[in-house]
Parts: C-alpha cells; sequence; structure tokens
C-alpha cells in the first residue's frame, strides 16, 4: 500500500512539472529558443493568482482563465518585442537574452513582493481524499486535473485546428512552412503566447500547492529541463510522459533512499535512459 | 526600480529624514564598488525630547561599524536588525549618548553576500576607521565577517547569527548574544517531552547549514533524554515534495514530528503530514513556527504546532516594553526577534563600553568576557571561554486557536501547553 502511494505522489507531482515542460517544449520546437525566462513566466502566473485571490476572497481556481489569457497577451508583447529579434540567431543570443529577462522579472518581482513566502489556501482544498487507504491530496489532485485537461486540449489544438497544424509545420521546418503560406512570424507570436499561458497556469497550480515567493521559477526550471530531453525535444507527447516519469522516479526514490538523494537518483536514472536513447522517449535525432 | 533609502543628512541644522533614490545616493556616495553608507547623525530635535537628567552628548562622536543585509535573500529580516541599531543609536544621542559623546552608525549592505560581508567589515575597520562594531545577519556572512574582525581584534557582537560553528574555530573576540542553533529545541526536548512521557522522535532537516544544526542538537537532546529517533530524514533546500519520507514516518507512527525547517517547508511538511494523515503527538520546526505568516499560510491548520522562539513582543524583561513602544513609534511597525536581538547586541555593546570607560578595544573584549547582564531578551547575557552565548534562555510558544501562546519557560509563559496534538480527522 505504501508503494503505492508513493507512486500516486508521484504522479501528481509530475502533473505541475508537465505543464510547464510542455510550454516550454512548444516555444523551443517552434523558435529553437530555449526560454530560460519560463520559470520566472510560472512565477507571474503565481503571483497573479496570489493576488486575485487576495483581493476577491473567490475561489483560486477562477483566477486560471484570467491569468492564462494575461499571460497569452503578455508572452506576445514579449515574443514580439524581444523573442522574435534573437530567432534564426546563435544559440547563445537566446540564452543571454532570456537569462536576462530571467534575471530582470526575478529583480523586479523580488522588489515589488519581498522575498516573503506566499501561498494561496483555500479552505475546501486543503486535506486529502481517502481511497481504498491511499490518500490522495485535493490540492495535488486539482492541480493534476488541471494540468492534464490543459495539456490535452493543447494537444487536440495542435492535432486537429489549422493553427496547430501552421504551429507544427512551423516546428518541422519553418522555411518549407513559409513557403507554403504560412505566416511564420505569426506561428510564432502566437506559439509563444501558448507557452506562457501555460507557464502562468502552471504558475496559478503551484500557488495554491505550494509556497512560493520570486525565486520560485530556479526551483522548476531545471526539472523543466531535464523532462523535456527526457521525452524528446519538441515533442508534446513526450514532455508529458518525462513529466511523470520525473515525479514517479523522485518520489520512489525518496522512499527508497532519502529525500536528499531523491533528485540525485532520479537524475542518474534519466541520465541512464538517455544512454539508451539519446533522443528521448519520443525525440527525433537532430540531422 | 528606485529602491528607497531613508538616510539622515548630516549636519546640524537638517532634521528630517529624507527619501534618497538609489541613484542619488550613489551620486552623492561617489564610485563605491558595492553597498551603500547610511550615514545617520541624528540633531537634538529630531528625537523628541531628550530626558532632563542627560546632558547633550559632546565632543567626537564614537563610531559603530556595520554590514548588514538590508537586500537580497536576507533582506526582509536584516532590515530588523539595522532598525534596531537605528533605534539605539537615537534613543543614545537623545539620553546623553556613550561615556558623553553622541554615537554615530555607518552601515553598509552586503546584499546577503558573505565575501561583500567580509570586505565591507575590512574597509569600516581599516578606511572608515570606525570605533566599533557591531555584528550583520546571518550566520554565512557573520562566520565571513569574524576572520576579519578577529584578525583587527575588533570584538564582534553576534547579533544576528546562531550558528555554532562559529565559536568553534578559537576567536578570541566574538562574542553571542542568544542561544546557537543546537540549542533551539532543548526545551522542546528535554523539558517538554520528557514530561509527557514522548519515547519517539522522527527529525527531518533540510540539508544546510543552520537547519542542520537545529536538528543535530534535536537528536542529540532526544539521546540525552532516552527518546528513539526512529526517522532521520535530510531533505534538499528548495525540496517541493517530502511525502515519501511523510509516508516512512507514519509507517513509524513516532511521538514527535521535529522539523530543522525554515518557513516554506515547515508549511510543506505540515500540509503534507495532514494530506497522508501523519499523526505524531507533537509538532515542532525550528523557524517559520513562530512567525505570524506561519498562521497566515496554514490557518487553522497551524494549530497545536510548536516552535522555538528567541524572544516575543509581550515577555516581561527588563526594558522590553521601553523598547517596544520605541520601536512601534519610530518604524511604525512592531519589531521581530531579529529587531530584539539587534538591539539586544546595542544594549551589550554599551555596557562593555561604559564598564570600560574608554575606547579600548583589549578592555572592551575583557569586559565581555565577564560581564552578566540583562538585556530585552529572556534570561541573561552571559558567554562561556569561547564566547559562546549561555545565559540566553529560548522561549517556546504553541499555535493555539490561531493565535500564538507562550508556553515555556515556566516564568516567562503567558498561556499553556496543549497536548497531545489530536489526529487531524478528529480536528474541529
Amino acid at each position: 500500500m505504501d508503494l503505492l502511494q508513493v507512486i500516486v505522489s508521484g504522479l501528481l507531482l509530475g502533473g505541475v512539472y508537465a505543464l510547464l515542460a510542455a510550454g516550454l517544449n512548444l516555444i523551443f520546437g517552434v523558435m529553437r529558443v530555449i526560454n530560460l525566462a519560463h520559470g520566472e513566466l510560472l512565477m507571474l502566473g503565481a503571483y497573479a493568482t496570489f493576488f486575485f485571490y487576495d483581493t476577491t476572497g473567490l475561489n483560486p481556481l477562477l483566477a486560471i482563465p484570467l491569468v492564462a489569457a494575461a499571460m497569452f497577451a503578455g508572452g506576445m508583447v514579449l515574443q514580439r518585442l524581444t523573442i522574435e529579434r534573437v530567432v534564426g540567431q546563435p544559440l547563445l543570443s537566446s540564452l543571454l537574452l532570456t537569462f536576462g529577462l530571467s534575471t530582470l522579472l526575478t529583480g523586479v518581482a523580488l522588489n515589488l513582493w519581498t522575498t516573503n513566502f506566499r501561498s494561496v489556501v483555500y479552505e475546501p482544498l486543503t486535506g486529502s481524499l481517502g481511497i481504498g487507504g491511499l490518500s490522495i491530496s485535493r490540492s495535488r489532485l486539482v492541480a493534476f486535473a488541471i494540468a492534464l485537461v490543459v495539456s490535452g486540449a493543447t494537444y487536440v489544438f495542435l492535432r486537429r485546428s489549422t493553427w496547430g497544424k501552421a504551429i507544427r509545420a512551423t516546428a518541422q521546418h519553418a522555411e518549407v512552412a513559409q513557403v507554403c503560406g504560412i505566416d511564420v512570424g505569426r506561428v510564432r507570436l502566437v506559439s509563444f503566447g501558448l507557452g506562457s499561458a501555460m507557464a502562468a497556469t502552471a504558475g496559478s497550480l503551484v500557488a495554491i500547492v505550494f509556497t512560493f515567493n520570486p525565486e520560485i521559477g530556479r526551483v522548476f526550471i531545471g526539472k523543466a529541463f531535464a523532462i523535456i530531453v527526457l521525452g524528446g525535444l519538441g515533442s508534446f507527447v513526450g514532455a508529458f510522459l518525462g513529466a511523470l516519469t520525473l515525479g514517479v522516479t523522485e518520489t520512489l526514490a525518496a522512499y527508497y533512499t532519502s529525500t536528499q538523494l531523491s533528485e540525485a537518483v532520479a537524475y542518474a536514472v534519466m541520465v541512464g535512459v538517455l544512454l539508451v536513447r539519446p533522443s528521448g522517449f519520443f525525440g527525433q535525432a537532430e540531422s | 526600480m528606485s529602491r528607497k533609502t531613508t538616510v539622515y543628512h548630516r549636519g546640524s541644522e537638517e532634521t528630517a529624514p529624507v527619501a534618497l533614490s538609489r541613484r542619488t545616493l550613489l551620486g552623492r556616495a561617489g564610485a563605491l564598488g558595492v553597498g551603500l553608507p547610511l550615514l545617520a547623525r541624528q540633531s537634538a530635535s529630531a528625537q523628541g525630547t531628550p530626558s532632563p537628567a542627560a546632558p547633550p552628548p559632546t565632543g567626537e562622536p564614537i563610531t559603530i561599524g556595520a554590514s548588514i543585509s538590508t537586500t537580497g535573500s536576507n533582506g526582509r529580516t536584516g532590515q530588523y536588525q539595522q532598525e534596531a541599531y537605528l533605534l539605539w543609536e537615537e534613543q543614545k544621542n537623545a539620553a546623553g549618548g556613550v561615556l558623553g559623546r553622541p554615537v554615530r552608525m555607518v552601515i553598509y549592505d552586503d546584499q546577503s553576500d558573505p565575501a561583500t560581508g567580509a570586505r565591507l567589515y575590512e574597509r569600516l575597520i581599516t578606511e572608515d576607521q570606525v570605533n566599533l562594531i557591531l555584528g550583520p545577519y546571518a550566520s554565512s556572512v557573520t562566520q565571513a565577517v569574524a576572520q576579519v574582525t578577529e584578525r583587527y581584534g575588533q570584538p564582534l557582537l553576534v547579533a544576528g547569527a546562531s550558528a555554532g560553528e562559529i565559536w568553534e574555530r578559537g576567536y578570541r573576540s566574538v562574542f553571542g548574544v542568544y542561544s546557537i542553533a543546537q540549542d533551539y529545541f532543548r526545551d522542546i526536548v528535554l523539558n517538554i517531552a520528557t514530561a509527557q512521557g514522548y519515547k519517539t522522535a522522527a527529525v527531518m532537516y533540510e540539508d544546510t547549514i543552520f537547519p542542520t544544526s537545529t536538528a543535530q542538537g534535536a537528536i542529540a537532546h532526544c539521546g540525552e533524554a532516552g527518546i528513539e529517533v526512529v526517522v532521520e530524514e535530510q531533505y534538499p533546500a528548495e525540496a517541493t515534495d517530502v511525502s515519501s519520507a511523510l509516508t516512512r514516518v507514519r509507517d513509524a507512527a513516532p511521538d514527535m514530528l521535529i522539523g530543522g525547517s525554515y518557513l516554506p517547508d515547515s508549511v510543506l511538511i505540515t500540509r503534507q503530514a495532514k494530506e497522508l494523515g501523519v499523526n505524531p503527538k507533537l509538532f515542532a520546526f525550528s523557524v517559520g513556527a513562530a512567525q505570524p505568516d506561519f498562521l497566515e499560510t496554514l490557518g487553522p491548520d497551524a494549530n497545536f504546532v510548536l516552535g522555538p522562539s528567541m524572544w516575543e513582543p509581550e515577555i516581561e524583561t527588563e526594558g522590553n516594553a521601553d523598547f517596544l513602544a520605541a520601536y512601534r513609534a519610530k518604524w511604525s511597525r512592531d519589531p521581530d526577534y531579529h529587531a530584539a536581538t539587534g538591539y539586544a547586541g546595542c544594549q551589550i555593546l554599551e555596557a562593555a563600553v561604559t564598564s570600560a570607560g574608554e575606547i579600548n578595544l583589549e578592555a572592551i573584549t575583557e569586559q565581555l568576557f565577564s560581564l552578566t547582564m540583562p538585556t530585552v531578551l529572556p534570561g541573561q547575557y552571559q558567554v562561556d571561554e569561547t564566547g559562546k552565548q549561555t545565559g540566553h534562555i529560548p522561549l517556546t510558544v504553541q499555535w493555539q486557536e490561531g493565535a500564538k501562546a507562550l508556553v515555556a519557560p515556566e516564568d516567562l509563559k503567558t498561556g499553556d501547553l496543549v497536548l497531545p496534538t489530536p489526529p487531524w480527522d478528529q480536528r474541529g
């Protein structure tokens, strides 16, 4: 029973990772830009949700669509003003740019909101459900469900809609996509907005599940990178499976060794997977 | 981003504090590499009416240097300490100064960086040539700074650090103001747990210096008290999940769950303990449990949790009520214990200087070893031969129905312990 409990805890943990990693992967897939500021977009989402709840007192889950919409718009502005300028440039340019954005956003947030830790504690989302001897955290279960729904909806959008097909085409080969009449500039704009909205939604969930301060982005971004490498760079489904794998590996490792060692063990397992499958679960080897 | 810093103009005709932007300050301070001095000098009219008995201080001011983390990760807590230093300075100048001379604080910001702190103390001593110094905030910065002050023979009052390691290096003039981290859980384990007849404990702690020290102290005290530590678990800073460790704790069903933790992990452990139905009879956390944020974050789930505190506003120590009132009047907020330890540091330095009768570093060092005196902190100032604080008594607080009760030690307590903690599913 303990083992099952540990696995369930790991899966629930993986849900939030998944949403963040999927957005990061989308941006990388379309723009070939590694967004080091992705964790800070999550941080902004967390604060937006906190302030929504703090001022209105309404169910914090209601903030999610608002926060996502705002970050969709904000992400597009950020993309047009900055990211678009480094698309197609050497990798170092985009790394420097997004690292700068990350530092800037953290610094501004520290000044505005201090290092105080905050959390959204909404009574109905505290405690746990007891199902057949398992304790399932309400807040983590809700976060997992939302992460699943949002990721699933995004997946369907990418598969089925015209915009989604344009995004995938651009990710596969931007030049050919352009020749076929796809406005790749707008595709990049929308993709970044979408990725930002997903990060912000992950942030909303983080606000409900964890305590956070302006430096929270750093905690999650490292995991998100590991996940997309494991799942396969640019692969949406891969990111999702990678996230769940990381979550479960972490909790299992913590159970059998110690919490202190769990990350080391989890990353060692990842290295092992990458030795066998260098491009991750669903990655395509780049030529 | 204009970070506002309140400074006082030098010179006697100006009385009002003015807010300067960082840019203006930088311009004024010239090409400083790091940190900005807060040069504060009071004129008589700025501090209300001086007591009629004390003649106004005269002569060359006694300069006291310090660097404090007022920005960076420790910035929020460091500010309390700085405010206490500045409050003391204002009070002294209004009440006849020290040795009849005015005092002037020279305070820099070390941005929570130990290397910067060490460099700033070097500069305070060699370039600014301050007469005396007071300690910085946080154990990491203090460890770096102690090497510098020791080299120049400047006695260092450690008003913002508690890592026991500081007093294990053979320094000859480093003095503790409050209990070392290893003693944070002393009262909870040796007195409270034994009185309740508890036999087993789980100890979880973050793997950084201060939380580890508090937890190692708890484990040692458990050994003394014959309490078996059934789970000992370290976790990394910024852990997002401790459910696996708590699952093991649940299996071991200990009487106590002790966390060597800061606020976010204290909250994480409490939340996940509730979610997993981990039901020890006593919860205690080293940091966070005593902070109002703990209650704000957890609401009713904060109830029954114990924590050590170095000082509480309501305790009846000598001068505490006056300190509280003066602090509130000057800074328009309540002090936390970091303000109180900072203020106590000033009180101790003053007493040592007054006893020495002159600004003579050797005489002051000698006084700091031999002095015993009450401060605003519980217990008294008293150090052993290494300079480690032995007279301070850590308090124990417990959240009870949404309010913090001071439950130990006996002679200072304002409320009674409520134990055992009821299981999560039997709480109202």
